[in-house]
């Protein structure tokens, strides 16, 4: 940001006769790590280039705050001081608008101290250093121009007061998730914008890597949250041919540790990477011409490499199934494998499910997605999907066109909207209504910021996403998602009805109503825009916890009574998105079968998570869990969460949450499980995610019943 | 005897058929509750019974649980009375239940 202290000519020449010849033998320190002397004028040159105010204010203002510094006798003057001082004449003259505009971004110093010394808890993703301090503060600025220019005043008081929340702001300049195809790479080489060298194809499987990782920066750079590969196994198999198990396990192993260290990337930031991954040729690429070393067509379709592609995929999880150095599980890649109709009828299906189940009680690393029916998706972020339709299907036949992105993501507060009824439904529905349209707002005004940056084409800041390498830009505007998330269903109902969703049916079926509101108001919305606007289960890490604390501020003493956790330490939340309350104690069968009720209506996402704790299930009472879910339930995605200890001193890794090493004895150790969607130490947590830790049901009984067969098989 | 749920689009071309049944059954005295899928009410209860097309039918005993259902199919008249009755399915329901 500009200095005030800065000239312009003209406006000195006409200002000039006005100096006085006053002793302000005062330095001015600016912005722009200078000392200069006093010069009222750099205050009119600031107001006339950035306000509207005209030039007699402006000398006015100018005038005032000299006076007023004169008669402080203040010894250091900064420019930030001088732009408050005019701030406060721009206010006393109702110059609101002026104010905003004229308005000095950054952060107080007390903030950046315990930035620098503390933490950042809003992402236990980001760790703490250097590198994480940058990535905050230009985030904090970031989020503060987002609030104050990209956005409508309406919409920045609506996130402010907590109605709604516009996910990462700090990144405003960016879009939200993405999920790309390899075939891009393989066919176009490494040919970045603003990039010192340009790479022709990979030739060889360990360059298609170095490829994939470091494209994948490039699109943390260009992204605010997660990069997903669709078919990964299959986009490599052309590569592959002829390759030894222990060359492919070696292979998978580099893949796997490049994506899980950190020190990387953004902020010292691991890339959130999700691999999605197929046993069988999924339906869509099965006629598809392969392309292979060199960027060359191999003149085989991927269904000749099938072969090549479960062995990876196999590899893959042998690797997984190791865990890290010290016997941890990876956080990331994150390996999500799809469960279809026709996985069921690929030979050598069952070992496979075995396997990436054993790995699952093991390591807790794999997502079970299922695409039942016709349905095919590409799976990344936390549990965010782009399900394919007729157009991506079509595209399909020229993979490297399959490359999607969700804009935004803006979250409903729902118990909110439950206080704000006071028990009337017309009003919640009313009210789930209004915020609903705030939320398309938000995703309107980002939408055209966006737009206004790709405009700029390579020579602008999204250089990246405006690329024209196969023709078309390589962010698909027209194939974009808009998110609407929401947090705290289970607490609107329980507001509402007096009961929460698992205690009775009709709560349940509250509950249903409103995400079905909620469904068929984005779908009237993407009509109306021509855009596509979905609804998704937010994560919400932190959003969860921001929301519970505004609350029990705005909505107190109902609210008291609602949020969960523990107040007196601060650990509050509400349950996320549309997931009954943590600590039920529920069959995990029929969890995930109450779940996935909802997951239908959440088109771009969904999760049931199953806590186990300590247990460790046998592979064959999971891949059991897991053709059920398939079988029996509409349930989108699940993952099966162990807890682990892992010790700093001797480096060993046991099961279960302890205070001290199982092994040595030390007390210097680390908890990890899953927060949201991922891996993590809970160091790293927020109070509100720790509050929902201490409640999780873990499903330990069921899964030592299960392992002994005395479980109730589900359906 | 239990009831019966009818779920319907606006744009679907089997809806019609499926909507007729009702009627008929409702002459009849069953208790027949029609959702429309474009309604939230009507949304919130297929997600209830997970039914992901339309037409559909669903059976339910007095207890509300599913005797039977029919997803993205028309059935005949019959079929649905087979079920409907089973013990008495040649014989005319009784008269006076109330209608949904």
């Amino acid at each position: 940001m500009a200095s005030v202290i800065e000239m312009k000519g003209n406006q000195q020449e006409l200002f000039k006769h006005e100096i006085e010849t006053t002793d302000m033998a005062l330095f001015v320190r600016t912005s722009d790590e200078a000392m200069l002397g006093w010069d009222r004028q750099r205050i009119v040159d600031a107001l006339m280039r950035e306000t509207y105010v005209d030039f007699d204010t402006a000398k006015e203002v100018a005038r005032e705050v000299e006076d007023l510094i004169a008669t402080s006798k203040i010894k250091m003057i900064t420019s930030p001081l001088i732009r408050e001082l005019v701030d406060t004449k721009l206010v006393e003259r109702g110059l609101e608008q002026a104010r905003k505009m004229h308005t000095r971004l950054g952060m107080p110093l007390y903030d950046v101290d315990q930035l620098i010394l503390h933490p950042n808890k809003e992402n236990a993703n980001v760790p703490h250093g250097p590198e994480a301090t940058n990535l905050t503060l230009a985030e904090r600025i970031k989020k503060e121009y987002a609030l104050l220019t990209v956005f409508s005043q309406e919409i920045a008081d609506a996130h402010m007061r907590g109605d709604i929340h516009l996910h990462d702001l700090g990144f405003i300049d960016r879009p939200y998730c993405s999920g790309q195809s390899l075939e891009y790479i393989k066919r176009f080489g490494l040919s970045l914008p603003n990039s010192i060298a340009m790479a022709k194809p990979a030739k060889h499987p360990e360059v298609l890597l170095a490829h994939m990782v470091k494209f994948a920066a490039a699109l943390q750079s260009h992204f605010a949250g997660a990069i997903g590969w669709d078919s990964i196994n299959l986009f490599f198999a052309p590569y592959l041919v002829g390759m030894s198990d222990q060359e492919m396990e070696q292979l998978a192993q580099m893949m796997i540790f490049e994506f899980s260290q950190q020190a990387v990337a953004r902020g010292g930031q691991a890339i959130f990477t999700d691999l999605n991954l197929y046993w069988e040729i999924p339906k869509h690429f099965e006629n598809v011409p392969a392309i292979g070393p060199g960027g060359e067509f191999t003149g085989k379709t991927y269904s000749d490499y099938l072969e090549e592609s479960q062995r990876f995929a196999k590899a893959l999880f042998d690797v997984y199934q190791e865990g890290d150095g010290s016997g941890r599980p990876f956080f990331f890649p994150k390996p999500l494998v799809h469960i279809t109709e026709k996985f069921f009828q690929t030979p050598g299906h069952t070992d496979f499910l075995y396997h990436i189940c054993d790995v699952a009680s093991e390591k807790g690393n794999t997502y079970f997605v299922f695409d039942r029916g016709e349905t095919a998706k590409i799976s990344e972020c936390c549990r965010l999907s782009f399900k394919l339709d007729q157009t991506d299907l079509e595209d399909a036949k020229h993979p490297w066109k399959m490359r999607y992105c969700a804009l935004q993501n803006v979250t409903l507060n729902l118990p909110r909207i439950a206080y704000l009824a006071k028990g009337d439904d017309a009003k919640l529905f009313s009210k789930t209504a209004e915020f609903i349209e705030m939320a398309v707002k938000a995703h309107l005004e980002k939408k055209l910021f966006i737009e206004k940056l790709l405009s700029l084409g390579e020579k602008g800041p999204l250089a990246l996403l405006a690329m024209e390498r196969d023709g078309s830009p390589y962010l698909r505007m027209g194939r974009a998602s808009f998110l609407v998330g929401m947090v705290g269903l289970n607490e609107l109902v329980q507001i509402h009805t007096g009961q929460e969703m698992h205690q009775s049916k009709q709560a349940f079926k509250f509950g249903l109503k409103v995400i079905a509101h909620m469904k068929l108001l984005v779908d009237r919305f993407s009509q109306r825009y021509g855009m596509r606007f979905v609804l998704e289960q937010t994560p919400a890490e932190s959003t969860a916890y921001r929301f519970a604390k505004l609350d029990l501020k705005f909505h107190s003493p109902k609210s008291g009574h609602i949020v969960k956790g523990d107040i007196s330490k601060g650990e509050v939340y509400y349950t996320n998105s549309t997931y009954l309350n943590n600590s039920a104690v529920l069959n995990p069968i029929e969890r995930v079968r109450q779940e996935g009720l909802f997951h239908p209506l959440i088109e771009a996402g969904a999760l049931t998570h199953i806590w186990l704790g300590e247990a460790r299930p046998s592979k064959s009472s999971l891949a059991n869990f897991v053709v059920k879910t398939f079988q029996l339930t509409q349930n989108d995605q699940i993952a099966f969460s162990p807890e682990f200890t892992a010790c700093n001193r001797c480096h060993r890794t046991s099961r279960g949450l302890r205070s001290s090493c199982a092994y040595c004895g030390a007390e210097d150790v680390e908890g990890i499980t899953r927060i949201t969607g991922y891996f993590t130490k809970l160091s790293s947590w927020n109070k509100g995610k720790l509050g929902e830790l201490r409640d999780r049901y873990r499903n330990q009984a069921f899964f030592a019943q299960k392992n002994e067969g005395m479980a109730v098989e589900a359906g | 005897m239990g009831f019966i749920k009818i779920f319907t689009k606006a744009k679907c071309p089997k809806c019609p058929a499926a909507k007729e049944i009702g009627k008929e059954l409702k002459k009849e005295g069953v208790s027949v509750l029609n959702y429309d899928l474009d309604t939230i009410d009507g949304l919130a209860e297929a997600s209830f019974y997970s039914i992901r097309s339309t037409p559909s039918i669903v059976i339910e005993d007095e207890e509300e649980r599913e005797v039977i259902s029919w997803r993205g199919i028309v059935p005949t008249l019959q079929e649905v009375k087979q079920h409907l009755f089973p013990l008495t399915s040649s014989l005319s329901p009784s008269p006076g239940r109330g209608e949904g």
